[in-house]
């Protein structure tokens, strides 16, 4: 039984029969798997979800789930998920991808989605390194880290995910790991079921190209659940505070949600809609618009 | 008395002339005439030069028309930056503005003796009887109702709805200054009357309006349900139209934050199983490559509106110029075939907007509409379109016995494959940017990559038979011929009836279809042709060499072209048509003389 | 590992019997996935390995399957998969592109090992005796599949002490 008492559809439901590409004991395969577990638990049938992603390992996610995807360009999920949900209000939209895709090339996008407060879920595989490309610096690589662009140690500093979200005001923000695959789906599942923009950072090792620090057994030395430190989500400053540690500890759980969720763009689009049909002229006189009498 | 008036009037921006040219289009649409009007300016958004033309006339009007039949000059300096825009000859009537300080026979245009130069005290007139220079443009207004017989009643009634709202002081005074210049011109009667003969369609509804408008209202009219954008000159005003109206229609715009964001929408729109658009120009369109490639793979349909400016870069943003043809084929890496196709007039952009969402949707594929700012920014006088004879064409979705184990890229007799989209039931597949087998599952593979390449490019292969993306008029065997499209195919039609009033023997094609080039369409028009041009408002001869790239053209056919902001004339086009006669004459002697 | 929502005190013994089948059934899939990527990413050896173990969690859970219906019938199942995690399965990072076998065989005995803390570790919250005794058989059963794997690596070449990563390709870029 999931939370909303239906067992209509089970994680299977959701696994598509295409075999990752990914490298074996790459932290992907656990978000997929979380990923269906909290599609099956919020209990919508696979049509009725559109999967959109960037390009990167991560971004290949959507072709293995059942749901319609769309693996699109760089840096582009959002953009074309912010178009499918206007398009068609009543699907569940989920964007995914890394965090090239999502803080360096398609970096200009979030904040504009933030500020739009669209329904849509954007789960990011947070690995700090390229690795479609063969290990390049990523935007959220550590200051110093040595990669086969930044022979000597990278000289910048890395972008944090959580705090960037935060600081644009998204409704709700969260992090999850493999460490933790009941909290991660238990997470991801809250972040659909969020009504508005959400946002949850997985950090999800790179096992080919990743530092040993940042392996499994790394990030469970680093790891410290929200709920344990009785951390109140409600306290967006609280949250920001602890975002601010991203990189040296692991928090998991949810970092901040909007204890008043705020109406989404598509509340306002169909009240826009509903108010301004009225005033419909029949398609066929649209130019009547432009008599000048 | 005048069938055709062509009237060019510059000033600052306070002068309010392309606010008089409005009130005077649309006044001549209340009498009947038919009317261009084009505008023009700096690039100072506010209180830079700015310049209208106003082409009235009895019959259609193809093109905002060649020399100047009237000059309006508020003042020099603003007048003569638009310098070929707006070209004085020995035909024109020149008004300008007396407070200037220049004799009638000193004013500053070199190399030309104009038929009459009037200086009139427009901004003392205006002071005098509505208190305030402001009112020159009313002025002007008056003189033309005077000399040329336009507007003499209609202007003030619009002026007088324009303005209802602003109470009666204003009205009575922009109807005193109004007066004052009607009255200055009846006082001064032209040397040879230049009035305008009544239109014989007084009373028939007009419409008024711009490029722009056009397309969103086209879009609208097609089904269009989304519009994804970014703003900028000279296409922004398509998505301000259709954000005032697509809610409505249950749809909806996203003013993005990037070019990329807003055709990004577009696809995702699209991609969710709705007609969806974007609009830019030329910097809009370099940034939206990458999109528009993924909607070729990814058989996605959408329309792109590029309203072309001058280029490279930000190049000339408020000038028309026809280069972004090259980009238009050819943008996005990739073996791509996009459907290009170009209006020529406000009035055809209806009509070509709407085959842009037909062939988009026909074939699963991004169109590209390539307005120009002449179009997108001019305003025209229309007869009401009898909305009725256009046929709207959706996707081909799946059938219900397709939707039992659907193939998203299923190989079909005409290489279309039926479409679904999300919430439709057993219709989920992967789209993607990454090449992929029939079902949608991506691959890496040489032969799929070829079998889908044939897929995507065969499939526009009826699309180049289509006829009646082609106009051509003249005599079909004529040995002279000239191609143009976009807005200089209205010159070239005007150019056509003066050189066939001349007696010339020659042809006009004007493509609707850019791209893909149709070849059997144009070795058809060529196969009379010995000589011929083809023209474009562009710096390298794009649509010569594109044409040149797919066909083997008559030796005898060459370029006529040059760069943006510099407007062709029918009269440029007959001179050149002139220079091709006499060619051909001549060797048509080199010919017979050895048979002799 | 991970469970959530399993109140142990009141544990029935058809809902032990089901969350043993499922445990089972979760190491299987997981197995069954382990070989797919081992095909995938061209490692044989382990990918046969893998699915040795598939076949062992596969009659390990048909044996249970069993004793449930013989016991309760098809009465309906209140346990679901979502309330475990990598109870008996190996973790997902613990496969790795061109594995030895031996290095298969340990993350395969390192999540017996894990099994049978599952059940050790559960055992004092148990009251109902049945439960307790299913329990018990279950973390025998562990050391069982241990022995077995064990067995297996047994019958490996001796180790070379050599890294499989000196001998590799590159990763390829895509």
């Amino acid at each position: 039984m999931s939370a909303t008492g239906t067992c209509e559809f089970q994680p299977k439901d959701y696994k598509s029969d295409l075999k990752p590409i990914w490298c074996p004991g790459c932290g992907d395969f656990s978000v997929v798997q979380g990923i269906y577990r909290a599609l099956a638990a919020v209990g919508r049938p696979p049509h009725e979800i559109a999967f959109v992603s960037g390009i990167g390992c991560s971004s290949r996610i959507p072709g293995y789930t059942t749901a319609y995807g769309f693996n699109s360009v760089h840096g582009r999920a959002l953009p074309i998920a912010q178009g499918i949900k206007l398009a068609n209000p009543d699907l569940l939209v989920l964007a995914a991808g890394g965090d090239g895709d999502g803080f360096s090339i398609g970096g200009g996008h979030i904040a504009h989605l933030i500020r739009r407060n669209m329904d849509i879920t954007y789960i990011v595989m947070d690995n700090q390194i390229y690795g479609l490309t063969k290990g390049q610096l990523s935007p959220t690589s550590q200051k110093g880290r040595i990669t086969c662009t930044s022979r000597y140690g990278s000289m910048e500093e890395p972008v944090n995910p959580l705090l960037y979200v935060l600081a644009y005001g998204a409704g709700f923000v969260a992090q999850a790991s493999p460490t933790d695959l009941a909290g991660m789906a238990a997470t991801i599942e809250e972040a659909i079921r969020y009504p508005g923009f959400a946002f949850v950072n997985v950090q999800s090792p790179c096992v080919t190209y990743g530092e040993e620090a940042q392996q499994i057994k790394g990030l469970k030395a680093i790891s410290e659940s929200l709920t344990a430190m009785g951390h109140n989500p409600a306290d967006r400053l609280a949250a920001m505070d602890l975002a601010q540690q991203y990189g040296e500890k692991m928090h998991l759980g949810v970092f901040y949600r909007n204890p008043e969720p705020p109406p989404t763009y598509g509340d306002l689009v169909k009240e826009r809609q509903t108010m301004l049909s009225k005033d419909a002229l029949p398609k066929e006189r649209i130019l009547d618009l432009f008599i000048k009498k | 008395m005048r069938k055709d008036l062509v009237f060019g009037m510059a000033g600052s921006g306070g002068d309010g002339i392309v606010s008089a040219g409005d009130s005077l289009l649309q006044a001549a649409a209340a009498e009947g005439y038919h009317g261009v009007m084009t505008k023009s300016f700096g690039s100072q958004i506010r209180g830079g030069e700015s310049s209208c033309r106003v082409r009235i006339s009895t019959t259609p009007v193809l093109n905002p028309g060649g020399n100047l039949d009237v000059a309006v000059a508020l003042n020099w300096d603003d007048f003569l930056k638009f310098g070929a825009e707006l070209p004085v000859s020995g035909t024109t009537v020149v008004i300008y503005e007396a407070a200037t300080n220049i004799p009638e026979d000193q004013i500053p245009l070199v190399g030309v003796t104009p038929l009459q130069v009037i200086a009139v005290p427009i901004a003392a007139m205006a002071k005098e009887t509505a208190g305030t220079e402001r009112a020159k443009n009313t002025v002007v207004l008056g003189l033309i109702a005077g000399w040329f017989g336009i507007g003499a009643v209609a202007v003030m009634k619009g002026i007088r709805k324009k303005l209802a709202k602003k109470g009666d002081e204003l009205v009575e005074a922009n109807q005193r200054a109004f007066d004052a210049g009607r009255a200055f011109a009846m006082a001064h009667p032209l040397k040879a009357s230049m009035n305008i003969v009544a239109s014989e369609t007084k009373g028939n509804v007009k419409l008024i309006t711009d490029g722009n408008d056009m397309s969103a209202a086209a879009a609208i009219f097609a089904g269009c349900q989304f519009f994804g954008g970014y703003p900028i000159t000279p296409s922004t005003e398509v998505m301000q139209f259709f954000t005032d109206q697509v809610w409505k229609y249950g749809g909806s715009v996203l003013q993005a934050e990037d070019e990329i964001a807003g055709i990004g929408a577009a696809v995702g729109a699209s991609f969710a199983g709705k007609k969806s658009m974007t609009a830019t120009s030329g910097p809009g369109l370099s940034l939206k490559c990458e999109m528009m490639g993924l909607a070729s793979i990814a058989e996605l349909p959408l329309v792109i509106i590029d309203v072309q400016r001058g280029g490279p870069s930000t190049g000339l943003p408020t000038k028309t110029e026809q280069s972004d043809l090259f980009a238009a084929a050819f943008s996005a890496h990739g073996d791509v075939i996009r459907p290009v196709l170009a209006p020529t007039s406000v009035a055809d952009t209806f009509r070509i907007v709407i085959e842009a969402f037909n062939i988009a949707e026909y074939y699963q594929t991004p169109v590209i509409v390539l307005s120009d700012q002449e179009i997108a920014s001019r305003k025209e006088t229309l007869d009401p379109i009898d909305t009725s004879q256009f046929k709207i064409i959706d996707r081909l979705r799946p059938t219900a016995a397709e939707l039992q184990g659907y193939t998203r890229f299923k190989q079909t007799e005409n290489h279309i494959s039926p479409i679904s989209h999300p919430g439709m039931l057993g219709g989920t597949y992967l789209a993607s940017g990454i090449e992929h087998v029939e079902s949608g599952a991506p691959t890496n593979s040489g032969s799929v990559h070829q079998r889908m390449n044939d897929k995507r490019t065969k499939k526009f292969d009826p699309l180049k038979d289509r006829k009646d993306l082609f106009e051509i008029t003249g005599n079909p065997n004529a040995p002279l011929a000239m191609v143009a499209w976009g807005s200089v195919a209205g010159v070239c039609r005007e150019a056509l009836a003066m050189a066939q009033a001349e007696g010339m023997n020659v042809k006009l094609m004007v493509p609707y279809l850019l791209y893909p080039v149709a070849e059997g369409a144009y070795n058809e028009f060529f196969a009379s042709v010995q000589k011929g041009l083809i023209i474009d408002q562009t710096h390298l001869a794009q649509t010569f060499k594109l044409l040149r790239m797919h066909i083997d053209l008559p030796k005898g056919v060459h370029p006529l072209s040059r760069s943006g902001a510099n407007p062709f004339l029918p009269g440029d086009i007959v001179a050149a048509l002139h220079h091709l006669l006499s060619e051909l004459q001549r060797s048509h002697e080199g010919e017979l003389q050895p048979q002799e | 590992m991970a469970i959530q929502g399993i109140d142990f005190a009141n544990l029935s013994l058809k809902d032990a019997l089901d969350l043993a089948i499922l445990v089972e059934d979760e190491a299987q899939e997981r197995y069954e996935e382990f070989a797919t990527q081992m095909d995938q990413h061209r490692t044989p050896d382990a990918a046969k390995f893998f699915r040795y173990m598939v076949e062992n969690e596969a009659k390990h859970g048909r044996e249970l399957l069993a004793r449930r219906i013989q016991r309760f019938g098809d009465a309906p199942r209140s346990v679901t998969r979502a309330m475990i995690f990598d109870i008996e399965a190996p973790d997902y990072d613990a496969a790795r592109a061109f594995m030895s076998p031996r290095k298969a065989m340990k993350a395969a005995l390192a999540s017996e090992v894990k099994a049978y803390d599952f059940f050790v570790a559960a055992l004092p919250a148990l009251k109902d005796t049945e439960v307790r005794a299913l329990f018990e058989e279950l973390r025998d059963e562990e050391l069982e599949h241990q022995k077995l794997v064990n067995v297996e690596l047994a019958k490996l070449p001796p180790d070379s002490g050599l890294s499989d990563e000196d001998f590799v390709d590159e990763p390829a870029a895509q």
